[in-house]
């Protein structure tokens, strides 16, 4: 088993120059660092329709209103910054917005993945080969490539990203490198309710039982902190 | 005391909306029938504990909220999935609205 860069063809020049946006940036840097609530507000306003940040404010008064963390903490600033992110990229074209969402939970996914195994371990939008194995035409989001604990990211906006092909690509990774005696954990990182996740997997037949699916309420597993209990 | 039924029922309706818009993705049927079947479930469900929580007198997540914070969320909730037109979207928001309502009414966001 062994990892190489995808091929730098036009699709990904263009992607590239989405994921080094600043704005993607400033939302991952804030998402890895916020509290369930703030992650839905996230993912509402950059699924909405409305760019009237006053409208957000009142859907989420657990966050802005009269109860929420007042004015000044670091807790109400997040919330107010996060919202002015995700208002940054909804206010884009449709095509656009979905290229953004997607950075993001990369983005998002590299820092908190960081945090674990640290910044040299990580490499981003990477084939893995395997001897006498056709190379996947998709390379993985994030890898992480450290002797004897190899890992495969693949990062969905929602849930409606999973599919038979996502399910199929990570689970035959994991089973080619068996194969090799080697060992290599295949990952569907999911910005979406994990309730929703099993929905869309239950009608899947797909093999799943050797990728582990983190979605928004475990994202903070990939940093090696367990889950928040609470919105 | 907030209704917490009668305001997750306008929510539930509103996820039925969603539901009748994102259907007309041909290939989606199946998922979005099931994502509002569960979600409508899990809303429900959660009203009925914050509702018998109240009635016991316990803290009752965002139904303690001040008077008509509630009703003004979830009413901007609603008017935003109404506002959606495109069954793509729809669909995101057949799970978008349950997980913003929970955190509206102070519950666990799935």
């Amino acid at each position: 088993m062994r990892f190489q860069d995808a091929a730098k063809d036009a699709r990904a020049v263009v992607y590239a120059g989405i994921q080094g946006d600043p704005l993607v940036a400033r939302a991952a840097d804030l998402l890895a660092d916020a509290t369930a609530g703030q992650r839905v507000l996230a993912r509402a306003v950059m699924n909405g329709e409305t760019i009237d940040a006053e409208i957000w404010r009142k859907m989420f008064p657990t966050l802005f209103g009269t109860s929420a963390p007042p004015s000044g903490s670091a807790e109400r600033d997040r919330s107010e910054a996060l919202l002015e992110a995700s208002l940054g990229v909804a206010g884009r074209g449709e095509l656009v917005r979905s290229q953004f969402r997607g950075a993001i939970v990369e983005a998002v996914t590299e820092r908190l993945l960081a945090r674990r195994v640290g910044p040299q371990a990580l490499r981003r939008e990477r084939r893995i080969l395997f001897d006498g194995v056709p190379a996947e035409i998709h390379p993985y989001d994030v890898t992480v490539e450290s002797d004897g604990a190899a890992e495969a990211y693949d990062c969905k906006w929602g849930a409606r990203g999973i599919s038979a092909d996502v399910l199929h690509q990570l689970d035959d990774a994991r089973a080619h490198a068996a194969e090799e005696g080697a060992r290599l954990l295949p990952v569907l990182v999911v910005f979406d309710a994990r309730r929703s996740c099993e929905v869309r997997l239950a009608r899947q037949t797909a093999p799943r039982t050797g990728t582990r699916l983190v979605s928004l309420e475990t994202l903070d597993r990939l940093a090696g902190r367990r889950a928040e209990a609470t919105a | 005391m907030t209704d917490v039924t009668g305001l997750v029922e306008r929510v539930v309706a509103a996820l039925d909306r969603l539901a009748s818009l994102g259907e007309t993705v041909a290939d989606e049927q199946i998922y979005v029938r099931d994502l509002a079947l569960v979600w409508t479930a899990r809303l429900r469900s959660v009203a009925a504990e914050v509702t018998t929580r109240a009635d016991a007198g316990l803290a009752a997540g965002g139904a303690t909220l001040p008077s008509g914070e509630l009703e003004t969320a979830l009413g901007a909730m609603i008017a935003e999935a109404d506002r959606i037109a495109d069954p793509h979207r729809a669909i995101d928001w057949l799970s978008t609205l349950p997980q913003t309502t929970l955190v509206a009414l102070g519950e666990v966001a799935w």
